[in-house]
């Protein structure tokens, strides 16, 4: 009997725990500055236009390409260059995503958009990362459903379950419904499609990176692998591609040979870090991406390979 | 497993429903479940060294029984000394051995003789110093006939294995706890409830307190060469309450828990930072090493009762034991040494049982006095902490050259946010465990005489904050790596 008690106040407890915590949780970010916020990171119109991106997708039915990947992606390929191949490309990358987000995204959008060709751009970062910063792109940025809860459990994270309250709180109640996406925000440009052109600069930072080994985790694995079925099962041809960074970031990472190696054993892969020889300050803005003259140069010869490749033969 | 991951949510109140619900008809069934739930918690680490575990009971247990058959002294002493050496074989193999090896070699280096340091790679087995010493407590106890030897290896096994304390304690002494595994316990309904309420509170602590002001003592302890004095006072205060809130926090989750499975622990903490004088500090600090030293070092060595030369020495002998048993370093053993130092007045001028009560009792402030040996004495520990967190005598060397300077009476150069944040935690807390000073641990009677609505939202108040502030991250308890 006293057992029975025990459980029931236990129960009892949570519910009251849950509501009280998801009461606080709101008033606190809503009320309290950024700083005193440290488990909560909920950002509408965040850095990378994750938010325009998505609204932009129904405008896009029925796409020849859709990319999908990191900052390298969105960053990287530019829909216009595409366009005057007469390809219709959406960009579907966000900041730092990891398979853990392209699966979400996939599931979401893949049969609205269509696509006879994925391109995946792989850095091998967003495979060795825990999916934190990408998630809570996702979660402020786009409709939750039950795949954002998922994906929360996936990640296990406090930052990340704190958020999605809250943002499930805001998606109920629709009040970031009218919520408008500057297009230009600092040097970054949005263009439609999903791109984000930065306004030309050119990288200076040359300091050395210390070596180090991309270390892949097991659970960005599997989600990458469940991609790689569904695009399969779907019919949708593939292409793995690792967009440039520069090649003081490349050459700091010691097994590059045996991550290509692993992607290169998943079907059609190109790493363009390989293939071209950009300079490190002329073609890059930071150590990361590419500044537009490199955008062109990098997109001129993906289209090209794909082209050689028999890669861009299909009919719309 | 840790105590602040998502594995042992699960866990818990798993082994607890299969505990009470499905294996609670027989004694030995319930034995031989904690026995297993305690492998598998402590398998999840590393399975490997499940194996010593396994060895150390098997050892003691025999050894015990061995002890109940024997006829003459010297075959009792044998026993004893085969448990003494198997358990310190191990502890001092896996934790000491590359200690002595570099010593040795450094010492010869200092005579102009070099010698090739053969040291092993070797992994420290995740909390055996604590189960080493519990395990040591029965044989003893068993040869000094305080205990009877146990004939159940299932109860003794779980004993030992006890997955709450297995890691980092309180060091059960066999005459407690076995004892509890030998009769039949009953669900308490207001035991699990004061059980759930100190797991709660050891969750804060650590979570909440030690964790955030760990943030800022890890920045400042990894390069005080960067730092201004003052930064560096902070980071030795935030460093005292970051292990505070640690240890005594795992404490509060290990006997909150075996208090959902009908077992009392010994209190291990009992709010040392408001104690007046050293030797009251270590009345209230790791309760249970400090009277396993005191029970099986120092009173064989003749305690007090001997004269002031040999009771120094005992003195020395079991600080400088204490500081060897937490880490194999120098700057442990200097640490042991400083509380010697601090101690030895006190004892040898009969007042370390000056201040037996807790502060204030029955006061809500304390006098102007004990304000002043409140502070005098934290002062004195959280330099002694110095030498504990350091990595190594000249680090802590550096730390204390850099902290008494000119710029002690600067603004400190630490992340103002990071800092204001942790503080105002801290006060929090120290409100909480002034207030809750009497009781076993804070929080245990708070609210206890208001309408249920305001306990729980007080303690719904406290997983708030624990939902944010915690690290992002599951960090490990320190006192694992002892």
């Amino acid at each position: 009997m006293k057992m029975k008690t025990f459980l029931l106040k236990c129960i009892q407890f949570i519910c009251f725990t849950a509501v009280c915590y998801t009461a606080g949780l709101i008033i606190w970010e809503r009320y309290f500055p950024d700083s005193f916020t440290p488990n909560i990171n909920y950002k509408i119109g965040s850095y990378g236009h994750m938010n325009s991106r998505i609204k932009e997708i129904p405008d896009y039915p029925e796409v020849d390409v859709l990319i999908l990947g990191s900052s390298h992606a969105y960053r990287g390929f530019d829909p216009r260059i595409f366009a005057q191949y007469g390809l219709n490309v959406f960009n579907l990358g966000s900041s730092a995503q990891t398979p853990i987000q392209t699966k979400v995204l996939l599931r979401r959008y893949l049969e609205e958009l269509n696509p006879e060709l994925v391109i995946y751009e792989v850095y091998p970062g967003t495979f060795s990362s825990d999916g934190v910063e990408s998630a809570l792109d996702i979660l402020a940025n786009d409709d939750n459903d039950i795949l954002s809860i998922q994906m929360s459990f996936k990640i296990n994270n406090i930052k990340v379950y704190n958020t999605l309250i809250y943002a499930l709180f805001n998606d109920i109640f629709a009040l970031e419904r009218d919520f408008i996406e500057d297009k230009i925000k600092g040097s970054d440009t949005y263009i439609e499609g999903g791109f984000v052109e930065n306004a030309l600069a050119y990288n200076k930072n040359a300091t050395d990176q210390k070596p180090s080994d991309w270390n892949l985790k097991q659970d960005q694995l599997s989600a990458f692998e469940d991609i790689l079925s569904t695009l399969n099962e779907n019919g949708i041809e593939v292409v793995l591609i690792q967009a440039p960074i520069t090649s003081n970031r490349y050459n700091a990472y010691l097994n590059n040979a045996e991550i290509d190696q692993y992607f290169r054993g998943l079907g059609h892969y190109f790493n363009f870090n390989e293939m071209m020889n950009l300079s490190d300050h002329d073609h890059f803005y930071d150590s990361h991406h590419l500044n537009q003259n490199g955008v062109e140069l990098f997109n001129q010869e993906v289209l090209t390979t794909l082209d050689v490749n028999g890669l861009l033969d299909f009919d719309k | 497993m840790l105590f602040n991951s998502t594995d042992f949510l699960i866990f818990l109140p798993a082994v607890f429903l299969v505990y009470w619900f499905i294996v609670n008809k027989s004694l030995k069934l319930q034995n031989l479940f904690i026995a297993i739930a305690s492998y598998v918690f402590y398998g999840w680490w590393d399975w490997r060294f499940l194996s010593l575990i396994g060895i150390s009971t098997i050892v003691d247990y025999s050894v015990g029984r061995g002890l109940a058959k024997a006829r003459t002294p010297k075959i009792r002493k044998l026993l004893l000394l085969t448990s003494i050496f198997v358990n310190l074989g191990f502890l001092g193999f896996f934790k000491y051995f590359n200690f002595f090896v570099d010593s040795f070699v450094s010492a010869f280096s200092a005579l102009g003789v070099t010698l090739n340091s053969p040291s092993l790679s070797l992994i420290l087995p995740v909390g055996i110093s604590f189960y080493t010493f519990q395990t040591l407590s029965y044989t003893i106890d068993v040869y000094r006939r305080k205990l009877d030897p146990t004939t159940d290896i299932v109860a003794f096994a779980a004993y030992v294995g006890f997955f709450p304390q297995l890691v980092a304690g309180p060091i059960e002494r066999a005459i407690n706890l076995l004892p509890q595994f030998q009769k039949t316990r009953k669900f308490n309904y207001s035991e699990s409830v004061n059980g759930l309420q100190q797991i709660l509170w050891g969750m804060f602590k650590k979570i909440v307190i030690a964790d955030r002001c760990a943030e800022i003592a890890n920045l400042v302890f990894s390069h005080p060469s960067r730092y201004t004095g003052s930064a560096l006072i902070f980071g030795v205060i935030l460093f005292s309450f970051q292990i505070y809130g640690d240890f005594s926090g795992y404490s509060d989750i290990a006997i909150g828990t075996a208090r959902l499975f009908g077992f009392n622990l010994m209190k291990n903490f009992a709010f040392p930072y408001f104690s007046r004088d050293i030797a009251e500090f270590w009345r209230r600090w790791h309760i249970s090493l400090t009277t396993w030293f005191r029970d099986y070092l120092y009173i064989p060595l003749g305690g007090s009762r001997v004269g002031v030369r040999k009771k120094i020495r005992n003195i020395f002998i079991v600080f400088l034991t204490s500081g060897f048993w937490h880490g194999a370093s120098w700057s442990f053993v200097i640490w042991g040494a400083i509380h010697a130092i601090y101690y030895l007045p006190l004892q040898i001028f009969d007042r370390h049982r000056k201040n037996i009560q807790i502060v204030a009792k029955a006061r809500l402030f304390p006098s102007f006095l004990e304000v002043i040996n409140m502070l005098g004495t934290f002062t004195l520990v959280a330099f002694g902490w110095i030498f504990f967190r350091a990595e190594n005598i000249d680090h802590a060397a550096s730390f204390i050259k850099h902290m008494i300077s000119r710029s002690i009476f600067s603004i400190p150069n630490l992340p103002i946010r990071e800092l204001l944040i942790t503080l105002g935690l801290l006060v929090l807390f120290l409100i909480l465990e002034w207030l809750g000073r009497e009781n076993e641990y804070a929080i245990e009677t708070l609210f206890v005489k208001q309408p249920r609505i305001f306990r729980w939202g007080f303690y719904a108040g406290l997983i708030f904050l624990i939902g944010m502030f915690m690290q992002t991250k599951e960090t490990p308890f320190i006192y694992f790596q002892f």
